[in-house]
């Protein structure tokens, strides 16, 4: 049978691998019709015939299209099919698109033809894919009539009951009350319920009594979190991201978009409501801000960095989410199964295309990192679409500009693009009143804060004036006062070290030596030198002097000592140690030498510059005056005695040039230390403090002016706004008056930028920096200069102010300029999104209504009605209960798109009510169906992560049940009890518990994963959240009952937990648990031995399987 | 190996429930009789397709993209001429439009990933080491003394110029296609176990770009992140409250016995059956893992090896001290991230040499430790060690002293279980710009390991979801033992 193929005519590669194969080995069902139909059926099928060929069939492959037979069986030559697969040049070779077909699927084709190309004599031909399900609009078939009496009452019950008698299925029975109750709860709510809502459902006998408790929970606000956390799955809820503090993906305070789902919710805002304001609510409701949370949808797409990723994101998302086409496919080439084309992904680009993003203000708040509302507009209606060849946004197909639209095949006429007119304060939001009122009263804020640093300037100013006076008034006992005033009956001795004074000094260690009228000591290394005095100073004394230091080799100190006396003496000196040169004050206690850290001064200590210390000392207070500042204010915490004064040299090349000893006058007083303390800029000089108050009193006046500047513009805004209908001179009068108010402002500003930098001017002056000043004066002269401007613009102030700005306009790249971010807005909007939003909620689409049931129904029942929920396209075959879904999506949509009445139906049925236990089973019917897919009994869900907090929280009673707000940080210390839902959710912060259990992917959650791992089990095991609620519900648990007993405790556990009563077994179990602990020394040496284990037991029931299941 | 064993273990990791993730379930109805997949298709069955050569990998990935010309790919022609720009060179033509196609942009005009066209010398000397000669650079001395056991890989190319490229190194897709399974979870879902109390697949180090792996296998697949410190190694690993050991042994007791209870309500529910399994195991890991990350055993002489006694080599050598205790004990992958930043420690746009001589300093000594270690112990016949990094850096300069990110061409090494020691693989053309001689696109690492690990990657395809042929790269032969 074995039998080569003509060589000549296939490549080498293919030929090695065709030789090895035999007709037995080719099958066209199995080999052949998957590689045309992945390869070929796209341009070659029943949607579109390239050349007028179409090769799904054998017949006509072998009929074949405009150049002739595709294939010839048993002739390879012939057959076009194998010479364009097998073409080397690029332009001939088919297909076109993506690699070509491997060696191995060449040879397999070569084979199947050369053996005689058969195919199946009764092939059907592709499907017509305008004839798929999905694609035909949904209808209500007539419900079967059911002779079985429970499921003759619900229609779903009814629709469902004619497959089960159809397949011959039992369906089990009806689940327990109490567990149903715990069933509708958590999946109506996402909260379990409580005892008393347990028993009030319980004790209701009524026929009612179900649909009652279904009715309180879909009333319960807590209806719309619960919902809301279901659909920001589907449709990606993220909080904002980036690097740092750079946001690119998605918006600040994107929560307000969160906050409306759960409102449209609760307030049962129909589904086709909420999708025209999710994407349009700018066009159809745009001055609304509550309706402009919607378009949240589309700002949380947004990405700084790549246009085409924003809306390669928002188009493939927008498709799946709410019609379950898989568009991102055609991104780069038409769509392989279904019939949406490369060019209909560009259209529906082309109605996003214009879309950007902004955070608009809200009332109460100016700052927009603290809030704002996070809202899309239309900014550039004219930036053409155009066809990315081969998906690449650099290679755009110039030749033809794209226009908005939906996919062609779906296109029945609804998509109709009208242009929207916006009101003038959508386009200029600081036309809406709030804001200049909000504007005013942060202007206000800011006028206080303002105020009190004048008050705190003109404080530090009467301080340094406090230091200033009393430095004058002890710089004039002094001989060298340049006041003239010099009091000599104060003054005790003076030196000038004109001669040795040996009547003056004694010398005491060190390498002294006067000459040339300097006193210096020349010994260096870690040792005290000083100079003595003869005389004892006065109690209360002024010592001045002056000295340089040239060297050492480490501390570099010099200064005077006092007190001293036998081992006493109180010290100030200049240390110009590197690092921590300082001024300092010491003095010795019992313990040795202090230095205290109020008694130091951190400062720069240069070699060879003389330095004018002047100390006075007035019982335990010092005030020291280096070179003329009063730097240092002191208290002594040890007691003054009579002493000597000493010439201090520390590891120092010491020169002295003055040094004189006057007695401080009663009269004068020292600055105390209250003051200084008070002082946090000691080293301001008066003319500082005096610029500093200048500067305060300028950026006031600034201040001042705002308000009138504010209304004036916003006054000129709405007049100018206004203008069109109402007299243009009253808002020319208008402008002119915000022009002159902004003269003034520039004026003021003009004067405080003047007042600024004379207070650096001062401080540069403090500092001696000659490069500072002489930049700083140049710099005074060109802001004096400006003064001079604004005062002359004020005599013609023109037409020109700054509007109001109430909005912040999301980058639309990295790059983007301050000035193009501040242009004003456009006054109309495209309408492109209106017309999809139209178009999708529209009745005649078959889609919207179907993807919607069925993700509501998909979590009801924890399986959908149509496996692939982001895929209704082609490859989605049929689903089992296709009559079911498509009575609910007609119901649905005729229900006004309700999607409280769509959960009311579907809780409401005998369905889902059935019991999830196979215990009692048909065992036939679990052999047929295995798969329940034709529900005859329910299967358990695992609580959503969200869902398993929430119980932990509301069972302990902890549970802090506030709507709505700013996220809160999911790592921040203190416990919050609110629901899962409100913490800050985004690729960079999650909340640890809660991403333990499958928590929303941001990027894409269709369906959430269910997965079991043993990290939940520690989790649950392990983490603060459980132990503590654990030990919460037990409290609960004892005060509700009393002291009852252990076995009263197990039933009432389990009922509160697991929605069930004990059975034997387990209560003998529990028991036996609880009696061992007492065995164990935590538990029998804890304060309450009873507690703690029932603790454990509480911990062990929160670790329970039907604990996190929804039985 | 015993079977049995191993699917109980498969099945307590495995993606239960009825959730969107069917494949798993389907998995476990199948090992239980329940009922054959519609499709034909069958989960993986923990056993290897062919006979593997080696057990485990350790994957280490030095995040921010090392320069290949400053470790394994020395281009003496650089330091000749340094200065010139690329186009008066005769290697302008590796500019050449059509040759800078194959990078997809993600931030577009950013200030990194860009042409540098100023040719930068080499910023370290190189010698030849081992009988094989191969040349590695100065900074890594100790891994060049391995080098005998190593095939060093120099014409790695990729698509994303920027750290995106880690995502894409770990999975084979570019940042702006859709995520799909790393590496560590396809071998994660394609065998089974060897331990009884350990995860198979574990994560070590920062990550920035992409913290999963599973993507749309499931989180089961996820690597588990670990820390190396006794004290906290994974998350909720002790209790949070004060509970004696007593306590909880008790209690994950009763669990268990009321779950098995409650089977006879739910007979054939597969998800409480698993649950049952992640507590056992669960029980087990808390105390397994602080023991495996517990050095006290090793000895002094292995502490040195591992650069234990020497503060710079100390954190990185616990890494792979762990990831040898870890390996040894049956985890499949266990996967290693060095360097910290959201774009990663060896990122050197500037300072090229003061970055990399720091870096090299802190995994020389550990890497070549770790191989020595596993050599000694006769561990590196099953173990796979992959040395790896997201990108190469330009021949040009960036700035006055440093490299940017470059895709074209860069080096990667792998040693161990099937791999030839002392082969120097591939090449880029003379200025280290394009991979040139024998390219290789980073899932030719991974189709590497999986044929070494004996797995047919195309036999692990899961329905709907369709691997592209890119995804599953071509065993790199040259370099099979």
């Amino acid at each position: 049978m074995f039998r080569p193929l003509l060589p000549r005519l296939v490549l080498v590669a293919s030929s090695l691998v065709a030789c090895s194969l035999c007709a037995e080995d080719v099958d066209y069902q199995r080999d052949i019709k998957p590689i045309l139909r992945d390869r070929c059926f796209a341009c070659h099928g029943v949607l579109k015939q390239q050349s007028d060929l179409r090769v799904d069939t054998g017949d006509f492959l072998r009929s074949g299209g405009a150049s002739g037979p595709a294939i010839v069986p048993g002739d390879l030559k012939e057959s076009l099919l194998l010479e364009r697969v097998s073409a080397t040049d690029i332009d001939e070779r088919m297909p076109p698109e993506g690699d070509a077909l491997t060696a191995d699927q060449i040879a397999l084709l070569e084979t199947w033809v050369a053996t005689g190309a058969a195919t199946p004599p009764d092939e059907q031909p592709q499907e017509d894919p305008r004839d798929h399900w999905a694609f035909q609009p949904p209808v209500k078939v007539d419900l079967p009539s059911v002779v079985d009496e429970p499921w003759s009452h619900h229609p779903i019950d009814r629709l469902i009951a004619a497959g089960h008698r159809e397949w011959n299925l039992q369906p089990v029975g009806v689940v327990d009350r109490r567990l149903l109750l715990r069933r509708v709860s958590l999946d109506l709510t996402g909260l379990p319920p409580t005892e008393e809502q347990y028993a009030s459902f319980l004790n209701d006998d009524s026929p009612k009594a179900y649909e009652h408790a279904v009715d309180l929970l879909l009333a319960s606000p807590h209806y719309g979190e619960r919902g809301g956390r279901q659909w920001m799955d589907v449709w990606r809820y993220t909080d904002w991201y980036g690097l740092g503090y750079q946001l690119r993906n998605s918006q600040k305070h994107i929560w307000h978009w969160r906050d409306w789902i759960v409102d449209s919710l609760n307030d049962d805002k129909g589904y086709d409501r909420m999708i025209v304001e999710m994407f349009a609510a700018d066009e159809v409701a745009p001055t609304d801000r509550e309706t402009l949370r919607a378009t949240g949808y589309l700002a949380r797409n947004y990405y700084l960095f790549n246009r085409t990723t924003w809306l390669d994101d928002t188009i493939e998302h927008t498709a799946k989410a709410f019609l379950g086409l898989t568009m991102n496919c055609t991104k780069c080439h038409d769509h392989k199964y279904d019939p949406i084309s490369q060019v209909d992904y560009y259209r529906f680009r082309a109605i996003f295309e214009p879309y950007q993003v902004r955070l608009d203000a809200v009332p109460g708040e100016t700052d927009f990192d603290k809030n704002g509302l996070p809202r899309v507009f239309d900014l550039h209606p004219e930036i053409p679409t155009y066809l990315h060849v081969r998906g690449d946004p650099k290679q755009p197909d110039l030749s033809e500009v794209i226009t908005p639209g939906v996919p062609a095949i779906f296109d029945r006429g609804q998509f109709e693009v009208h242009p929207v007119e916006l009101p003038a304060e959508a386009y200029r939001p600081e036309l809406q009143p709030f804001v200049l009122e909000d504007q005013l009263a942060e202007v206000e804020r800011v006028r206080e804060n303002l105020q009190a640093e004048l008050k705190t300037a003109n404080r530090l100013r009467a301080l340094a004036l406090q230091r200033a006076n009393t430095t004058e008034l002890l710089t004039s006992l002094t001989s060298d006062s340049s006041l003239g005033s010099a009091q000599p009956e104060t003054r005790i001795w003076i030196d000038d070290f004109v001669t040795d004074d040996a009547e003056l000094w004694e010398a005491g260690p060190g390498n002294w030596s006067c000459t040339d009228g300097n006193l210096q000591q020349r010994d260096i290394g870690a040792e005290r030198r000083y100079m003595r005095s003869r005389l004892e100073h006065p109690a209360d004394f002024v010592a001045r002097l002056r000295f340089r230091i040239h060297g050492g080799q480490k501390w570099k100190s010099v200064g005077l000592a006092f007190d001293v006396q036998g081992d006493q003496e109180k010290l100030v000196y200049l240390s110009g140690v590197s690092p921590g040169s300082k001024l300092q004050v010491s003095y010795r206690d019992e313990s040795g030498n202090v230095y205290p850290s109020a008694g130091r001064l951190d400062r720069a200590v240069a070699l060879n510059q003389t330095y004018d210390l002047m100390v006075a000392v007035r019982d335990r207070l010092m005030n020291i005056v280096l070179d003329g500042q009063l730097v240092l204010v002191y208290e002594l915490p040890v007691q003054r005695m009579a002493g000597f004064i000493d010439l201090v040299s520390f590891d120092s090349l010491a020169e002295f040039e003055h040094v004189e000893i006057c007695r401080l006058p009663e009269d004068i007083e020292l600055v105390p230390t209250t003051v200084a303390a008070d002082d946090n800029s000691a080293k301001l000089t008066l003319a500082q403090a005096d610029a500093a108050v200048a500067v305060c009193e300028r950026r006031l006046s600034v201040c001042e002016l705002r308000p009138k500047v504010l209304r004036t513009a916003h006054a000129a805004d709405v007049a100018r706004a206004a203008s069109a209908s109402s007299s243009a001179e009253k808002a020319s009068e208008l402008v002119r008056a915000a022009a002159r108010a902004a003269r003034e402002l520039e004026l003021a500003k003009a004067e405080s930028a003047v007042a600024e930098l004379r207070r650096d001017l001062a401080a540069a002056r403090i500092g001696n920096d000659k490069k500072k000043t002489t930049e700083l004066d140049k710099k005074l002269s060109t802001a004096m200069e400006n003064v001079k401007k604004a005062a002359e613009a004020i005599e013609q102030p023109g037409e020109t102010y700054r509007s109001l700005r109430a909005s912040l306009k999301a980058p639309e790249g990295p790059d983007e300029s301050e000035a193009s971010q501040l242009a004003p807005y456009p006054n109309t909007s495209t309408g492109r999104r209106t017309a999809l939003a139209r178009w999708m909620a529209s009745p005649n689409n078959p889609l919207t209504a179907r993807v919607a049931v069925n993700h509501i129904w998909l979590r009801h029942f924890g399986q959908p009605l149509v496996e692939s929920v982001s895929d209704f396209g082609l490859r989605a075959p049929r689903p089992p209960q296709q009559k079911l879904l498509d009575w609910l999506a007609v119901e649905f949509m005729e229900s006004g798109w309700s999607i409280k009445q769509l959960h009311r139906l579907i809780v409401t049925s005998r369905l889902y009510q059935l019991d999830t236990s196979r215990r009692d089973a048909d065992p036939q019917t679990i052999a047929a169906d295995p798969k329940n897919e034709y529900y005859w009994c329910r299967m358990p869900i695992r609580m959503e992560s969200q869902v398993i907090r929430d119980s932990l929280l509301t069972l302990a009673g902890k549970l802090d049940s506030t709507l709505g707000g700013p996220t809160i940080d999911p790592k921040q210390k203190d416990k919050v009890y609110r629901r899962s839902l409100y913490f800050t959710h985004s690729r960079d912060v999650q909340h640890k518990f809660l991403s333990m259990f499958d928590d929303a992917d941001i990027l894409r959650c269709y369906r959430r994963s269910e997965s079991i791992v043993p990290q939940q089990a520690l989790t649950l095991a392990n983490s603060e959240l459980a132990l503590s609620m654990a030990r919460e519900i037990t409290a609960r648990l004892q005060e509700q009952d009393g002291a009852v007993s252990d076995e009263e405790f197990v039933v009432a556990a389990f009922k509160l937990l697991l929605a069930k009563t004990p059975t034997e077994e387990e209560r003998a179990t529990c028991g036996a648990f609880l009696a061992k602990l007492h065995t164990l020394p935590a538990v029998s040496n804890a304060a309450m031995p009873d507690v703690r284990a029932r603790e454990n037991l509480v911990h062990a029931l929160i670790n329970h399987n039907d604990f996190v299941t929804i039985r | 190996m015993n079977d049995r064993r191993t699917i109980n273990r498969r099945e307590c990791l495995g993606h239960m429930g009825n959730g969107c993730l069917m494949l798993a379930l389907n998995a476990m109805l199948q090992r239980d009789a329940f009922a054959a997949s519609p499709s034909g298709w069958a989960p993986p069955d923990g056993k290897p397709h062919f006979p593997p050569k080696a057990k485990s990998v350790i994957w280490l990935f030095m995040r921010g993209g090392y320069s290949h010309l400053e470790s394994f790919d020395p281009k003496p022609k650089l330091n000749e001429l340094a200065g010139k720009s690329i186009s008066e060179t005769p290697w302008a033509y590796v500019q050449d439009p059509e040759r800078l196609k194959k990078v997809r942009v993600v931030v577009v005009n950013d200030a990194n990933g860009q042409q540098r066209k100023e040719l930068f010398p080499l910023q370290v000397g190189y010698h030849k080491h081992g009988q094989c000669g191969a040349e590695i650079s100065d900074w890594f001395p100790r891994i060049g003394s391995c080098a005998d056991e190593i095939a060093f890989i120099r014409s790695m190319w990729t698509t994303d110029d920027n750290h995106g490229a880690q995502i894409q190194f770990h999975s084979g897709r570019h940042m702006l296609d859709a995520r799909v399974p790393t590496i560590g979870a396809w071998i994660n879902y394609g065998l089974g176990s060897l331990s009884d109390n350990l995860p198979q697949f574990i994560t070590i180090g920062p990550r920035y770009f992409d913290v999963r792996d599973g993507h749309y296998l499931g989180p089961a697949y996820d690597a588990v992140p670990l820390k190396i410190d006794p004290a906290n190694p994974l998350a909720y690993a002790k209790p949070e409250l004060d509970v004696s050991s007593q306590e909880q042994a008790m209690k994950f007791d009763l669990v268990n016995h009321l779950n098995r209870l409650n089977e006879a309500s739910y007979p054939g529910d597969a998800s409480m059956r698993a649950r049952i399994k992640s507590y056992e195991l669960a029980y087990r890991m808390q105390r397994a893992v602080p023991e495996v990350i517990n050095f006290n055993n090793e000895t002094a002489t292995t502490q040195r090896l591992y650069g234990l006694d020497n503060e710079v080599t100390k954190p990185f050598g616990m890494q792979l001290l762990a990831a040898r205790r870890f390996v040894e004990r049956g985890v499949r992958f266990v996967q290693i991230m060095h360097g910290d930043g959201a774009a990663g420690a060896w990122d050197a746009h500037s300072q090229l040499k003061v970055n990399h001589e720091k870096n090299a300093k802190r995994v020389d000594q550990p890497v070549a430790g770790l191989l020595k270690d596993l050599k000694q112990r006769g561990l590196l016949d099953e173990t796979i060690v992959v040395f790896a990094t997201e990108f190469g850096r330009t021949p040009g300069s960036q700035g006055s002293n440093g490299r940017d990110h470059h895709p074209f061409g860069f080096s990667v090494w792998m040693a161990g279980g099937g791999i030839k020691g002392g082969v120097v693989h591939g090449s880029t053309d003379e200025i280290g710009f394009h991979a040139e001689e024998h390219p290789h696109y980073v899932t030719d690492v991974h189709a590497t390991l999986m044929k070494l690990l004996g797995l047919d990657a195309r036999r692990l395809e899961v329905p709907g979801q369709k691997r592209l042929d890119i995804d599953y790269g071509n065993p790199i032969e040259q370099i099979l033992a």
